[in-house]
């Protein structure tokens, strides 16, 4: 039997008991417009999550801390990054650059009488936290000396407008007391003034304390704050943190491993989204598993459906067999019904699935105006496919106990069957 | 010469049911050749139909040897026995069977699509047909607006569509009231006239009749 008279004729089957095959069909569709609301919902929240934590920054960073591996908060067992771990660290496989991080002892902006804390941290030009966020000027560059990129309310503290405070000479005390919120407390040794001049300004949103300045320059307040020079400073103290880029987001895990195979412990968002994926993993499961409940009602739903077709069809059968259909020609004819269902509902279901993510959507915005978080139900093109082939291949296994029924049945007890 | 359109030898065919068992056919030899008219006469009961059955493939011996246009049907698989009933052997019964869904045509050309002939092949084919038996107009109406005799002219037709060696009919007046028993009997006797192999079942002596050969069975044997 050629496929167009199968499907055809199929279609024409399923077209008889309307009524019947509308509310079989009804029942995956609803199945699988479940399937595709809840799997919409948990990547739209997975996203949301997602979205949240790149804008926290870069997937190809890997961040060095001078700790050992595996250790966090009160138990950290300290390890000293110097020189020669650096260089270590730059012939990790992947990596592409590596920066250097030195954090001053706290220190305040000595302008106007009002003094702001600020947590100096001595970076090399284009390190990944003096990128792409300025509100004026520019960033650190080879070769800068005494000069800072401050946060934007700093800015305003020094000039009537972030743009104005760009060129201005202020002082930079390091060292001894500083306050924090209303409180004083007393800081690390004696404190120095530093004249730097402001160059650029970058929103505060990413830290309304730090105050970027370069390298050398924190490493010889340090060292001053401390009475060594910045030599031994790298020696004893080491540098605070090192960034590293890698070359590929792909190969983050490696350079994770080789870092900490050095003795150092590594923090990245790649991993941080890799445990978020694995968790929303676990979520979709669950929720496509419920789908998963309501299509299974609607399988058994075909299945009896198809049952009943069958026993209608018996007559129908025998004749056919009787004029030359084979056992599979029988057999194709009920999938082909079934897979008919199947198909139907599934694309009813998608697009039922769709618009109730829409209408809930657009609910819930109404109701909270004010928050706008990016789309809740979130349906690729991969969902859609997948959720139709679920509903088609569902109907098929829900078909295929009838259909081999109907094709073992007896062409000559069909023909007597009343 | 060539081969007979059916061949058989010892033909038997056992039904069990419980302990006893009832032989619908008790050893069967005869053959029927190309281009004859053959009736089977016989009380019910007397396995005319379950030989018919029998030829047709919807049924299977349970022993002896059945060959027909030469090919043994016990070396037939499901498949093959359904290409076998699509294209060797086509089949009128009592009760018609056209498919009450189906245009006259389409149901005149389901063998052939079973057989995989495109539509517009197998349908141009079902009208040739149906026109040489006059029913032309009927062809794109429902089975159910057609009377008794005009159903089992496209049931005829349908049996022949696949040009099978022999045409085998079960009571194909049974149902028919005796003007269209008439006609459709002289349908078979002019196909027979254009050399198609005619092999029916009656118990009506007046339809056998016409039958160039007539055979009796009683008790599943032959009796003459």
């Amino acid at each position: 039997m050629r496929w167009a008279d199968l499907f055809a004729m199929s279609l024409g089957n399923y077209g008889r008991a309307r009524l019947r095959s509308v509310l079989t069909t009804a029942g995956v569709a609803i199945g699988t417009a479940l399937v595709v609301l809840l799997i919409a919902l948990a990547t739209g929240a997975e996203d949301n999550v997602r979205r949240s934590v790149f804008s926290i920054g870069d997937l190809r960073l890997v961040t060095v801390q001078p700790f050992q591996p595996g250790a966090n908060g009160l138990s950290a067992v300290p390890r000293t990054i110097t020189d020669e771990v650096v260089a270590q660290l730059r012939r990790i496989g992947h990596v592409e650059s590596v920066f250097r991080q030195f954090d001053a002892p706290l220190g305040t902006i000595v302008e106007g009488g009002d003094d702001a804390t600020i947590r100096p941290q001595g970076i090399e030009p284009n390190a990944p936290v003096d990128r792409g966020d300025l509100l004026a000027g520019r960033h650190l560059a080879l070769g800068d000396r005494a000069v800072a990129v401050v946060p934007g309310n700093i800015a305003r503290l020094i000039a009537p407008s972030v743009a104005s405070a760009i060129g201005r000479r202020v002082t930079m005390r390091i060292g001894g007391a500083v306050k924090l919120g209303s409180t004083r407390i007393g800081g690390s040794g004696t404190p120095r003034d530093y004249g730097i001049t402001v160059i650029g300004v970058f929103d505060e949103q990413a830290s309304g304390t730090s105050v970027r300045i370069p390298l050398d320059d924190a490493l010889a307040a340090g060292a001053d704050n401390r009475g060594l020079t910045p030599d031994t400073i790298k020696q004893s103290t080491g540098y605070s943190g090192i960034a590293i880029e890698a070359d590929d987001s792909t190969n983050v895990a490696d350079i994770v491993r080789g870092v900490q195979e050095l003795g150092f412990s590594s923090f990245s968002l790649k991993q941080v989204i890799e445990q978020i994926d694995q968790g929303f993993g676990v979520f979709r499961g669950i929720l496509a598993g419920i789908g998963g409940v309501a299509l299974l009602v609607a399988a058994i739903g075909i299945a009896n459906t198809m049952v009943m077709s069958v026993l209608e069809r018996t007559r129908e059968i025998g004749i056919m067999k009787a004029v030359g259909a084979s056992p599979r020609d029988i057999r194709a004819l009920f999938l082909a019904e079934a897979a008919y269902v199947g198909a139907f509902g599934g694309i009813v279901g998608v697009a039922l699935g769709i618009a109730g993510g829409q209408v809930i959507e657009r609910i819930i915005r109404n109701l909270n105006p004010r928050t706008n978080p990016g789309p809740i139900f979130v349906v690729g093109p991969d969902l859609i496919l997948a959720a139709f082939a679920l509903a088609v291949v569902v109907a098929l296994v829900a078909g295929f106990l009838p259909a081999r029924r109907a094709m073992r049945m007896s062409a000559l007890s069909a023909l007597r069957y009343e | 010469m060539g081969v007979p359109a059916v061949e058989m030898q010892g033909l038997e065919r056992v039904y069990r049911s419980g302990r006893s068992t009832v032989a619908a056919l008790a050893g069967v030899t005869m053959a029927v050749e190309r281009g004859e008219f053959v009736a089977v006469m016989g009380p019910s009961g007397s396995g005319k139909s379950t030989l018919l059955n029998i030829i047709a493939g919807l049924e299977r011996p349970s022993a002896g040897v059945l060959r027909v246009d030469g090919e043994d049907l016990a070396a037939l698989d499901e498949a093959a026995l359904a290409r076998h009933r699509a294209r060797r052997v086509g089949m009128v019964f009592q009760a018609f069977n056209l498919l009450p869904r189906y245009r006259v045509v389409e149901n005149v050309a389901l063998p052939l699509a079973f057989a995989g002939v495109e539509p517009a092949a197998r349908h141009a084919k079902a009208r040739a047909l149906l026109e040489r038996l006059g029913m032309a107009a009927r062809a794109e109406h429902r089975t159910n607006e057609l009377s008794g005799g005009e159903l089992q002219r496209a049931a005829v037709a349908r049996a022949l569509v696949a040009d099978p060696a022999i045409l085998l009919a079960d009571e194909p007046t049974g149902n028919l009231d005796s003007a269209s028993g008439a006609t459709l009997i002289g349908i078979f006797e002019e196909l027979n006239a254009h050399g198609q192999t005619v092999l029916l079942v009656t118990h009506d002596a007046q339809i056998a009749a016409h039958a160039g050969r007539i055979v009796r069975m009683r008790d599943g044997r032959i009796a003459e």
